[in-house]
């Protein structure tokens, strides 16, 4: 195992992942969202993959990648029920005004692509690194 | 008139059955059939109500923009169909718990959860009044009745007639649901009240011969008409109780239901009424040929229902008030002598194990109570008096011999009835009197549960014999009336006097009385003709069937050969072929100019880089190689996005790369490492050539596309509103996660179950017993 690597690679992980993050919120007025996110967070993983292997990873996660996708899912369906309530109409976005800050459930929608995206992608990482490995 | 809490409440005893059932053991039939029952009191105490107002409708809103309303219609037919619906449910469900009493108690809750669910789904079906809420709910019933004739999973049988009933129920389905939404075209209405207030309109209006045909298809696959009629016989494999529910006394007589209903809609298009006649004889024909052929218990008394179905279907295509009344006063008739002899066939079947009538024998001696209501039953079958069965007979051969028609449909008519005259014979004396030594013992007696069913349906039938004016004022009259859209005043009585239908019904009954004491011969020699067999069965249904299942086999075994040069080389010659005649065939045709911007340096180097990159990995040597050189040209791509204002198509484009070349190199790292070309030089002259016809088509497409004016309404819609309205200055995330969310919603979902499925591929690919447990 490449000790260099294998050491760097904690630092880009969490770099990578606190990026994605950022990434992901500041996403509604700059570009980002989602969508990129989950792949910066997937990357992030990938990084773990390669320079410790896939169990090392997974232990990071701690949950199952499709468990991960089903959430994100979950996320972005329950998003939309909200706007049932008020507008009676699916997925009408709620929002709340915090000190200029606007949140709302459009980003706990955002939230749900990028577990699903993040939780895609690593699924076949996982898989695959585990067969290569083997 | 709560409509929806009589639905809700039959959908909350569906959905509790499954868990609650085991926990209630053994009495759980009888528990459950309280629900059924309450509805059906809470139903009958309409009864007054409806003989004075005639309709109660209730609306509520659905989805106001489709104009679909959650809109319900109670008259005297829908009274008399939930009545039945209900009722008969009732004793199901009883029967049922019975039925199922040896079995493991999870397999009853099963069943009671699915009768429940299915009650629900004609209860809305009949109840609706408006048609794209009545379609759901006869979707609901073609998919209940798959459930349970598929209810013994395991067999063979059961599978395949399953899937039979429900491509063919479901794509008659389908037929209806056009037929529905061309009312809707016409009309601008799909509530049914309006619908028939507004007949000379949808008469008049240019969709009026597809609508018909296309509801003829819907109501002929539900209730087995020909050229249809053959999935109701295969159905049998269902377990008797549900036999006796869905496939006699409700859901096929749905197609019936809906050919009612619609006659008073089409009762000035003379071709309706007429076809009507046609595929009724045709079919009750066919039937009551084949139930002389058949031999298992069930399978005579399905032929002998498809039998019926005919004759209402004939019923609906006369015209005037005696028909009207003969088809109510036959529906329920049906309904209670068939359900009855499906009991006791159930009863039958499950206490000795033998299906085929040419086993049972002498089983009056085990079950004498169920042999008595099959004797009644079969009473009412043949029509004879006094029993209800013979006064809707009478009414068969008034409503024919009053209508236009020659005597063709009359002698039909009393050849078909002297068959069910032999059946109910064959059916009521020979398996529980004759051939005592067939039979000598029994797996289980009678239980109380087994018994309700029967005696109640089949005393009931001879109760509305004797008090025949009470079940024409009550039930016949309000319901005959729904249907003609006047008053009808009934006289459904025992004595007509000594008319033409009494002479009708002596011929009947003494052909009827032959054809029983011949039955065995006319049977073996029926069944020795070779050519009979499968003559009137499911061959052509086969024949569809299998030549798709062969076109589809074909196709994949060409357009999925295993070869990943083959899919590209088919997907690209494709999208080569469409975007070239697109463009050639378009109206504008191709405008092919300059674009004005100023010539950037910094561009044209990024091209070149991606130039480069592309041009290597053609001459690359290895796998891995290649797959950076196309890495370059995907970065590239990327830079180029940034510089032409795109920041976010440029970080996803970066994120994507950078994946790709993980992703794809676990791939490749497994791969052997080829030092020569596996393809002919054939095979790559045929790549380049597709190659450089993508790029050549794909470069046209591009320049023509640009250089026509583009429409930046919506762009500036988004830029403008985004902020105020969504609260995000990045136009492309406020699209994706607010305006379009619901396609973002989609596209996540194909995201995920897509790579569930590789991800699954990939596991049982490779996966080593007992030590991939992580998954």
């Amino acid at each position: 195992m490449p000790f260099i690597l294998s050491t760097l690679s904690r630092l880009f992980f969490f770099i990578m992942l606190a990026v994605s993050l950022f990434i992901l919120l500041r996403g509604h007025n700059e570009p980002g969202g989602g969508f990129v996110g989950g792949l910066i967070a997937a990357a992030a993983f990938a990084t773990l993959v390669l320079a410790n292997g896939v169990n090392s990873a997974r232990a990071v996660l701690r949950i199952h990648p499709v468990v991960l996708m089903g959430v994100g899912l979950g996320l972005a369906v329950l998003s939309g029920l909200p706007g049932l309530v008020s507008n009676a109409s699916y997925l009408s976005h709620w929002w709340v005004d915090i000190a200029g800050t606007h949140l709302g459930t459009a980003t706990v929608f955002d939230v749900g692509v990028y577990f699903v995206v993040m939780g895609g992608i690593l699924c076949l990482v996982f898989r695959l690194y585990e067969e290569a490995v083997q | 008139m709560p409509f929806e809490a009589i639905i809700a409440i039959a959908l909350a005893g569906a959905l509790i059955a499954r868990p609650v059932a085991p926990l209630i053991g053994r009495w759980s039939g009888w528990v459950f059939a309280v629900l059924p029952l309450s509805l059906f009191v809470f139903l009958a105490a309409h009864i007054p109500q409806i003989g004075v107002e005639g309709v109660l409708l209730a609306t509520h809103e659905w989805i106001p923009s489709l104009g679909i309303a959650l809109g319900f219609r109670l008259d005297g037919f829908s009274l008399l169909f939930s009545l039945l619906i209900t009722g008969i449910g009732t004793l199901v469900v009883i029967y049922a718990g019975s039925y199922f009493a040896e079995k493991p108690p999870a397999q009853a809750g099963r069943f009671l959860a699915l009768i429940l669910l299915f009650m629900t789904a004609m209860l809305g079906t009949v109840l609706s009044d408006d048609l794209i809420v009545m379609f759901v709910f006869w979707e609901l019933t073609s998919l209940t009745s798959f459930m349970l004739i598929g209810f013994d999973s395991h067999k063979l049988e059961a599978r395949k007639s399953a899937l039979q009933s429900l491509l063919v129920t479901g794509g008659g389905g389908l037929a209806l649901f056009a037929g529905i939404l061309l009312i809707g075209l016409t009309l601008g209405t799909f509530s049914f009240t309006e619908v028939i207030a507004r007949s000379d309109e949808l008469i008049a209006g240019p969709y009026l011969v597809p609508i018909i045909i296309l509801i003829l298809a819907g109501a002929f696959t539900k209730s087995a008409q020909f050229p249809f009629h053959f999935w109701l016989p295969n159905a049998m494999a269902a377990p008797t109780p549900a036999s006796a529910y869905l496939h006699s006394a409700t859901m096929v007589k749905l197609g019936v239901f809906l050919l009612a209903r619609f006659d008073g809609v089409f009762a000035d298009v003379p071709a309706f009424g007429v076809t009507l006649v046609i595929f009724g004889m045709i079919t009750m024909s066919i039937a009551a040929f084949e139930a002389l052929r058949a031999s298992g218990f069930k399978a005579v008394l399905a032929q002998s229902t498809v039998a019926s179905l005919g004759i209402l279907v004939m019923l609906i295509g006369l015209d005037g008030e005696v028909a009207v009344v003969a088809t109510v006063g036959f529906i329920i008739t049906h309904a209670f002598y068939k359900a009855a002899l499906f009991f006791c066939a159930g009863t039958a079947i499950h206490a000795t194990g033998e299906s085929s009538l040419r086993k049972l024998g002498g089983l009056a001696r085990f079950l004498p109570i169920t042999a008595a209501a099959a004797v009644l039953a079969s009473l009412s079958m043949a029509g004879l008096p006094p029993f209800v069965g013979f006064i809707s007979k009478e009414y068969l051969f008034e409503a024919q011999l009053e209508s236009n028609w020659n005597m063709v449909p009359v002698i039909v008519a009393v050849l078909v009835n002297a068959i069910m005259v032999g059946v109910a014979g064959v059916v009521s004396i020979r398996p529980f009197f004759l051939n005592r030594d067939r039979i000598t013992s029994v797996h289980h007696g009678e239980k109380p549960g087994l018994l309700v069913g029967p005696l109640l349906l089949a005393s009931a039938g001879i109760l509305m014999g004797f008090f025949s004016q009470y079940a024409a004022q009550l039930l016949i009259a309000p319901a005959a009336s729904a249907l003609y859209g006047a008053p009808i005043d009934v006289s459904f009585a025992l004595w007509h006097g000594l008319t033409p239908m009494l002479a009708l019904s002596a011929l009947v009954v003494t052909i009827g009385a032959l054809i029983l004491v011949f039955w065995d011969s006319i049977h073996i020699v029926l069944r020795r003709r070779r050519v009979l067999h499968g003559l009137f069965g499911d061959r052509g249904y086969q024949a569809v069937h299998d030549g798709i299942l062969g076109f589809a086999r074909a196709s994949t075994r060409w357009l999925q050969n295993g070869d990943q040069n083959h899919y590209t080389a088919i997907v690209v010659a494709t999208v080569v072929l469409v975007l070239a005649v697109g463009m050639l065939a378009s109206e504008d045709g191709l405008a092919l100019a300059l674009s004005d911007d100023p010539f950037r340096i910094s561009v044209i180097a990024v091209l070149a880089i991606a130039a480069v990159g592309a041009m290597s990995s053609i001459f690359a040597r290895s796998l891995i190689a290649a797959l950076v050189c196309v890495g370059i040209v995907g970065f590239a791509s990327a830079l180029l996005f940034m510089m032409n204002g795109a920041p976010d198509l440029a970080l996803t484009q970066f994120a994507v790369e950078t994946l790709l070349v993980i992703i794809l190199s676990a791939i490749l790292l497994r791969l052997p490492v080829r030092r020569h070309h596996t393809r002919s030089l054939t095979e790559r002259r045929r790549d380049g050539f597709l190659a450089v016809a993508f790029s050549g088509v794909i470069f046209v497409a591009i320049v023509s596309m640009t250089a026509m004016p583009l429409d930046f309404r919506l762009s500036e819609y988004f830029g403008q509103t985004s902020y105020l309205e969504a609260y995000g200055r990045n136009v492309v995330n406020v699209i994706l996660v607010d305006y379009r969310a619901i396609d973002t919603l989609g596209e996540i979902a194909v995201v995920a179950f897509a790579t569930m499925a590789a991800w699954a591929l990939l596991r049982s690919a490779t996966a080593k017993p007992g030590k991939d447990g992580k998954g």
